[in-house]
């Protein structure tokens, strides 16, 4: 893949075709590290709301608060969820440990996220 | 699985930052988390609680850490996911110039409202 022309490796990125679980991990990496750096650019944004004094800032909280924008943010939360959790396997496969069992511990993870993932949605959309 | 070792234009040095500061973020993530989003009332701090908040220095050293892991975490991130694509060496020198940019810009900001919110708390 490290020879061949940028525009083909950027193609083969979006194709489904012929991937197995690690190639799924990496992807679902590298897809949240995107996702959660355009978050991270519009949460200090949206925290400049702060500068501009309690209209605005509570005015931004109430808007936060709506169904459409908590949908965001759980979709935020699952690619924290996935991107933390699946990074903390990276690093200690950096460090060569667990590699013998990192599929295993990646579903384990992935079930992990599943089950964060509700007890937030019942908190933040159904719990108020 | 996928290969999980520094490539060779990230160095040893930036995959290990960008390792040791996902580590970090984990840790400081669960607390500004856990203040931010699950202890006030509702889910999210209102304007006179986050004030309220930074009048503590130690809260505004932990969330400018936090800052300054995530922005280096995340822009590091993204540089890796450019090598991924194979840049050239002139392509590669702009993004980096340009993540370093961003990525500075981004900290200072931040840094100058964590300043200015706990400055205008201790005023009120």
């Amino acid at each position: 893949m490290k020879n061949e022309s940028n525009s083909a490796n950027l193609i083969r990125w979006f194709d489904p075709r012929h991937r197995q679980l690690g190639t799924w991990a990496f992807i679902l990496n590298r897809i949240t590290a995107l996702g959660l750096t355009l978050y991270l650019i519009l949460h200090l944004f949206a925290l400049g709301n702060l500068a501009r004094g309690p209209e605005a800032y509570d005015g931004f909280i109430k808007l936060a608060k709506t169904p459409v924008i908590l949908i965001g943010e759980l979709l935020v939360i699952a690619a924290g969820l996935i991107h933390g959790l699946n990074g903390i396997r990276i690093a200690l496969n950096s460090f060569g440990i667990g590699t013998r069992y990192q599929k295993q511990i990646f579903i384990g993870l992935m079930i992990v996220v599943a089950a964060c993932l509700i007890i937030f949605a019942k908190s933040m959309l159904f719990g108020h | 699985m996928y290969d999980t070792n520094p490539k060779p234009q990230e160095g040893a040095w930036l995959w290990l930052i960008k390792i040791v500061a996902g580590l970090l973020i984990v840790v400081i993530m669960g607390i500004h988390f856990w203040v931010n989003h699950l202890v006030a009332p509702g889910g999210l701090l209102s304007y006179a609680d986050v004030l309220a908040y930074y009048q503590n220095p130690a809260i505004i050293v932990m969330e400018i850490l936090f800052l300054i892991f995530v922005v280096s975490h995340a822009f590091l991130g993204v540089r890796s996911i450019i090598l991924d694509v194979n840049p050239t060496k002139v392509v590669l020198r702009w993004v980096n110039r340009g993540l370093l940019f961003l990525g500075t810009a981004a900290i200072l900001y931040g840094i100058w409202l964590a300043l200015f919110i706990s400055a205008k708390g201790a005023g009120a």
